[in-house]
C-alpha cells in the first residue's frame, strides 16, 4: 500500500495519555504517519512531545477542537496525504480499528468514513444522557440531509483528499464533529460508517462537562439548522 | 422639547465627539469604526437643534412624548452598533484562527528545517 496517510491526534492537557497513544499507535500501524497538534496545552504536554521526537503542531494561542484539528487539515492537504484520519489522544480510539476506518475511504466508497461504536454495540457505550443526546442530534442530521449516521459525535473519522481540503477551508470551530457530517453531506461528499470498539477514556477529563452539555445541545443543534440553509452541494455525488 | 433637554443634547454630542476625536488622535479607535458613533452625534446634534423633526417623527409614529421618540431611536441605533460589533468580532476570531493555523504549520517547518542541519 502506497497511499500516504496521515493520523491527527489533536492533545488539550493530555500529558497522562498521549504518549500511551502514540505508541500504541505506532506499535500497530507503523506505516502511517501521525501528527500531534497540541492546542496550547497548560500542561506539560509540548515539552513531552519535544522530547519524545513526535511530530506536532504546537498551536500559539487555545483554538479548541475544531480550529485545531482544522490546522492538521490544512497540514496533510498542504504535504498531499491521500487519507487523514482524525483520532483522539485520550485513548478512547483504538489504533487496532484504523483500518477499518480507512478501508472505505480508500477504496472509494466514501469520502469521509466515522468509526461508530453504536453499529455492533460493543465497547464502551458512553452514559444513557449522552447516548440521549447524541440519538437526538442524528435524528436532526437525518431530517437536515436524509443522511443517517448513528455515532455523530465520534472523533475517530478518515477523509480523503478531497473531502480534507473542504475541511481546510470549512470546519465549525467549537464543537465540530456532527457539523462536519451535516456539511460533508450537505455538499455532496459521501459520508459512511464503520463499527469500531471505543474504550472508556484512560484519564484526565473529557472536554465536554455535564454542566456544558446544555449549551452544547444549543450550540450544536441551532448550528446544524443554520449549516442546512447556508451550505450548497458543491460535488456530484450522492449525499 | 424642553430647553433643558435640548441644551444637554448638545452638551452630549459635543462630549461624544470629543471623546472619539481623543480616541482617534491617540490611535485607540480605527476611523472605520469611529463613523457609526460620529453619525450618532451628529444625529443628536440635529434633534437638538432642530425639534421639528422629532415632532414631525413622533407624529408619525404616534408616541406621546417627544423624549420617548429620542430615546426610542438611540436605543435603536446602540443595538446596530452592537450588531456590528458582534460581526466585527466573528471576523476577527476567523482571522485569528487562520493565522494561529499558519504560524503553527510554519512553526513546524523552521523546526524540522533546524533538526536536519
Amino acid at each position: 500500500m502506497d497511499k500516504k496517510i496521515l493520523v491527527l491526534i489533536p492533545c488539550y492537557n493530555e500529558e497522562e495519555n498521549i504518549v500511551n497513544t502514540v505508541e500504541r499507535l505506532k506499535e500497530q500501524c507503523p506505516e502511517v504517519d501521525f501528527l500531534v497538534i497540541n492546542d496550547c496545552s497548560t500542561d506539560n504536554s509540548a515539552a513531552l512531545l519535544q522530547s519524545r521526537g513526535y511530530p506536532f503542531l504546537d498551536l500559539p494561542v487555545n483554538l479548541g477542537i475544531g480550529g485545531g484539528v482544522q490546522c492538521g487539515y490544512l497540514y496533510a492537504k498542504r504535504y498531499g496525504y491521500d487519507v487523514t484520519v482524525q483520532m483522539d489522544g485520550d485513548g478512547q480510539h483504538d489504533p487496532a480499528y484504523l483500518h477499518e476506518v480507512v478501508r472505505p475511504v480508500l477504496d472509494g466508497q466514501c469520502d469521509m468514513c466515522i468509526g461508530s461504536r453504536f453499529i455492533t454495540r460493543e465497547g464502551f457505550q458512553t452514559s444513557f444522557m449522552r447516548r440521549v443526546g447524541i440519538r437526538f442530534l442524528s435524528g436532526l442530521i437525518h431530517l437536515l440531509s436524509g443522511k443517517r449516521v448513528l455515532d455523530v459525535t465520534s472523533g475517530f473519522r478518515a477523509t480523503n483528499a478531497s473531502m480534507t481540503a473542504y475541511f481546510a477551508q470549512h470546519y465549525a470551530s467549537d464543537y465540530p464533529e456532527p457539523e462536519a457530517i451535516l456539511a460533508a453531506s450537505l455538499a455532496g461528499f459521501r459520508v459512511g460508517e464503520e463499527p469500531v470498539v471505543m474504550r472508556e477514556r484512560q484519564g484526565g477529563v473529557s472536554s465536554i462537562s455535564s454542566f456544558r452539555s446544555v449549551y452544547y445541545m444549543v450550540k450544536v443543534s441551532l448550528a446544524l439548522i443554520i449549516d442546512r440553509f447556508s451550505i450548497h452541494k458543491i460535488r456530484g455525488g450522492k449525499a | 422639547m424642553t430647553p433643558q433637554l435640548q441644551f444637554f443634547m448638545i452638551l452630549g454630542a459635543v462630549a461624544l465627539l470629543v471623546i472619539i476625536f481623543a480616541f482617534l488622535k491617540r490611535g485607540l479607535m480605527s476611523v472605520k469604526y469611529s463613523l457609526l458613533w460620529l453619525a450618532l452625534a451628529v444625529g443628536l446634534v440635529i434633534f437638538a437643534l432642530f425639534p421639528y423633526v422629532v415632532y414631525v417623527l413622533r407624529d408619525l409614529l404616534d408616541i406621546q412624548m417627544p423624549v420617548n421618540l429620542v430615546f426610542f431611536l438611540m436605543f435603536c441605533y446602540v443595538l446596530v452598533v452592537l450588531l456590528s460589533l458582534s460581526i466585527a468580532i466573528s471576523q476577527l476570531a476567523e482571522k485569528c484562527k487562520r493565522l494561529t493555523q499558519a504560524n503553527a504549520i510554519l512553526e513546524k517547518r523552521v523546526r524540522d528545517l533546524e533538526e536536519q542541519k
